[in-house]
C-alpha cells in the first residue's frame, strides 16, 4: 500500500513568519506536538515542533552536562521565554526534514520512522509542496490491519 | 569559495615547498615526503578544522601509498595505549557526569559562605583548575561554564571576565597530571614517567603559576569582581542561589566515586604496583581506566553501548591515532633526527638553551595550534635529542607546561577556550573579542611559561648536585 492512501490530506501548516508563541499556541490547541513549515509558495522548508520550543529555552549545554539539577527554575530559562515573544518560527524550526513522496510504501515510512526517530513524516509531491501528512499511529494502524 | 582556494593554495604551496626545501637541505625522499605530507596534515587541520580527519586519512594514506613507512610500523605508531586510556577516560566521565558529580561539584561554589567576588574568583580558579587535572579541560571546562553563567545571571553580572579566569585556571590546571590533557599522558607513555613523576614536577609548577594567575586576575578584572561584590550586596539572597543547582550525594553518587576513587588509587600507586607486581613500566597506568570502564559497563549494562557509542569521541581519538602515526612516520624516516641536530646546533649543544627552545616554541607553537598537534610534533624530535646524547627529562616537562600554559595566549589556543567561548555566545550572545582575550592570555600564558621556565631550570640545577 501507498503512504498517499492513508496520509492526511487536510494538513495544517505555520509560516516561517509566524511567531513562535503563536505557533505553540495552535500546537496545544491541535494537540499535537509538531507542524510542517511551508513558504509562500506551499513549499516544504522546515519542521516546528515543541522539542525546538525546548531546545530554545534550556542552556545549550544539557545535553552535554549529564545530571544537572535545577531546583528552581534560573532566570535564563525565564529570561528566554519572555524572549520567545520575538522569535519566528523560521529562527526556531528544523530545517532538515524527513519526508517522504506520495508513493512510498507504508512498510518504507515505518522504516523511516523508526530508524530516524520521527514522530510524523510530511508527504510531498516533486516539487516539495506538501501535500499531506502521515503519523506513527496511521502507519501503525495500517500495518496491524495487514 | 575565494578564501577556500586560497587556503587550498596556501595548503599546497606550504606542504610541497616544505618537502623541497628539506630535501634541499639533506634530507632523504622519504624524509622529504613524510615531512611534507605531515605539514599539510598539519595546515589542513590549521584552515579546515571541522575536515581534520578527513586530512589525517588522507595523510596517512599517501604516506603508506609512496613508501614512507610500511603499514605494520605505521600501526604501530598509533600509540593504541594512549588512544585507550583516553577511551577508558571517557566512559568513566559519562558514568561521573550520569551521577551528577560535575554539577555536585560546582554547587560547592554555590554554597560557599559569604560569598563575595573575591573569593568566588578564587574557587571557580582552584575548582577549575582542579577539575582539569583529575579528569580533562574540556568536561572541566563545560561544567564550570554551565556553574559561571547560572551565578552570574543570579546576580546579574556579565559572565565573559569569569568565563575567561576559569579557561586560564583550567589550561593551567590540565599541565598538572596525566589525566588533565591528552598530552600528558602521551608525554607520561613516551617518556616513560609515572604519576609520581607528574606529582613531583609538573603539579607543583602548576600550582604555583595558577597561585600566581590568581593574582594577576585579582588585579587585572578589580572592576569586574568589584561589580561582582556590589550586586551580591544587592541582591543577598543566598538561599534561593542554593537552591539553583542542587545535586543530593546519593547512592549513586557515592558508588559512582568510589569507583572513581578506586581508579586513582591505581593511577597513583601505579609505579609502587608495577614493581611489586613485576610488570613493565606504566602498565598498571594505562589499563587502570580501563579495568574501570570494564567494570562500569558491567555496573550500566544497560547503560554500556550508549557509554561507548555518545561517551567516547570517537572523531578525536581517531584523528590522534592517526596523527600520532604520522609524526612518528617522522621519527622513522629518519627525519627527527636531522631537526634534533639543527636544534641542537641552534642552541649551541647547550642543555639550557634547548630547554628554552622547547618551551617558548611549544609554548607559543600551542597559541595557534592545537597543542596536541605541537606535542605530536615534538616527540619524536625529544626522542632524536636523547639518541644524540642531548637528552634531558626536563625536555618533556617544558614541552608539557609549554603546551599547556601557551594555550593560555589567544583565544584559539586550547580546546577549552573555544569551548567556552562557544557557549558564550550560544547561550548569551556575547561575542568574545581577540582584544578581550589578548591582554590577559598574554600576561598570564608568558608569566606562567617564565615562571616554568625559571623552576625547571631550578630542578635542573639542583639535580645537577
Amino acid at each position: 500500500m501507498k503512504i498517499n492512501e492513508i496520509m492526511t490530506k487536510e494538513v495544517k501548516t505555520l509560516s516561517p513568519d509566524t511567531p513562535a508563541v503563536e505557533a505553540l499556541k495552535r500546537l496545544f490547541e491541535n494537540k499535537i506536538s509538531g507542524l510542517p513549515v511551508v513558504d509562500a509558495q506551499g513549499k516544504l522548508v522546515g519542521m516546528f515542533t515543541e522539542k525546538d520550543i525546548l531546545r530554545a529555552i534550556l542552556p545549550s549545554y544539557v545535553s552535554q552536562v549529564g545530571r544537572f539539577v535545577y531546583e528552581n527554575s534560573p532566570k535564563t530559562i525565564k529570561c528566554k521565554i519572555a524572549k520567545l515573544a520575538d522569535v519566528k518560527v523560521g529562527e526556531l524550526m528544523r530545517k532538515e526534514v524527513v519526508k517522504v513522496s506520495e508513493e512510498a510504501p507504508v512498510c518504507e515510512v515505518a522504516h523511516i520512522m523508526l530508524t530516524q526517530n520521527v514522530r510524523r513524516v510530511p508527504v510531498v509531491d516533486a516539487g516539495d509542496r506538501v501535500k499531506g501528512i502521515v503519523a506513527r499511529s496511521d502507519v501503525l494502524d495500517q500495518l496491524l490491519k495487514g | 569559495m575565494k578564501k577556500i582556494v586560497l587556503k587550498f593554495g596556501g595548503l599546497f604551496f606550504v606542504s610541497v615547498a616544505s618537502g623541497f626545501l628539506s630535501y634541499a637541505c639533506g634530507l632523504n625522499t622519504h624524509q622529504a615526503l613524510s615531512l611534507a605530507i605531515f605539514v599539510a596534515s598539519i595546515m589542513g587541520t590549521l584552515f579546515f578544522w571541522e575536515f581534520r580527519l578527513s586530512f589525517a586519512f588522507l595523510g596517512s594514506g599517501l604516506l603508506l601509498i609512496a613508501k614512507a613507512i610500511d603499514l605494520d610500523s605505521f600501526l604501530k605508531l598509533t600509540s593504541l595505549d594512549v588512544i585507550l586510556f583516553l577511551a577508558g577516560m571517557m566512559i568513566v566521565v559519562s558514568l561521573l557526569k550520569d551521577a551528577g558529580f560535575f554539577a555536585w561539584l560546582v554547587a560547592l561554589i554555590l554554597r560557599a559562605r559569604n560569598l563575595s567576588g573575591k573569593k568566588f574568583t578564587f574557587l571557580v580558579m582552584v575548582i577549575s583548575g582542579l577539575l582539569a587535572c583529575a579528569v580533562d579541560e574540556v568536561t572541566s571546562i563545560i561544567f564550570m561554564v554551565a556553574a559561571i553563567l547560572e551565578i552570574c545571571d543570579y546576580y546579574e553580572v556579565t559572565p565573559t571576565p569569569f568565563i575567561i579566569i576559569s579557561v586560564l585556571a583550567t589550561n593551567i590546571g590540565s599541565a598538572a597530571t596525566v589525566m588533565g590533557n591528552p598530552i600528558g599522558i602521551l608525554i607520561a607513555t613516551k617518556a616513560s614517567l609515572s604519576f609520581e613523576d607528574f606529582l613531583l614536577t609538573p603539579f607543583p609548577i602548576a600550582l604555583i603559576a595558577l597561585l600566581i594567575t590568581i593574582l594577576i586576575v585579582f588585579r587585572w578584572y578589580r572592576r569586574a569582581i568589584a561589580e561582582f561584590d556590589r550586586h551580591i550586596e544587592e541582591m543577598k539572597a543566598d538561599d534561593i542561589l542554593l537552591k539553583l543547582i542542587s545535586v543530593p550525594m546519593d547512592r549513586h553518587l557515592k558508588t559512582s566515586l568510589s569507583v572513581f576513587g578506586a581508579m586513582m588509587v591505581l593511577i597513583v600507586l601505579h609505579r609502587r604496583l608495577e614493581l611489586l607486581l613485576g610488570l613493565t613500566e606504566n602498565t598498571i597506568l594505562l589499563i587502570a581506566p580501563m579495568i574501570t570502564a570494564g567494570v562500569i559497563m558491567v555496573w550500566k549494562r544497560h547503560k554500556a553501548r550508549e557509554y561507548v557509542e555518545r561517551g567516547i569521541e570517537w572523531w578525536t581519538l581517531l584523528f590522534f591515532m592517526l596523527l600520532f602515526a604520522q609524526a612518528g612516520t617522522l621519527r622513522h624516516t629518519g627525519a627527527t633526527d636531522v631537526f634534533a641536530r639543527l636544534f641542537a646546533d641552534f642552541a649551541r649543544n647547550n642543555s639550557g638553551g634547548l630547554l628554552a627552545l622547547v618551551l617558548w616554541s611549544s609554548s607559543i607553537g600551542s597559541s595557534v595550534l592545537d597543542n596536541v598537534i605541537v606535542v605530536v610534533t615534538y616527540v619524536p624530535i625529544i626522542k632524536s635529542f636523547f639518541a644524540l646524547g642531548y637528552g634531558s627529562q626536563t625536555f618533556w616537562w617544558a614541552l608539557l607546561l609549554g603546551g599547556c600554559f601557551g594555550g593560555n595566549i589567544t583565544l584559539i589556543g586550547s580546546t577549552a577556550n573555544i569551548v567556552a567561548i562557544g557557549l558564550l555566545e550560544k547561550e548569551k550572545n556575547i561575542r568574545v573579542r581577540f582584544r578581550d582575550w589578548f591582554g590577559i592570555g598574554l600576561t598570564v600564558g608568558l608569566v606562567t611559561t617564565l615562571v616554568a621556565w625559571a623552576l625547571l631550570l631550578l630542578k635542573n640545577y639542583c639535580c645537577s648536585f
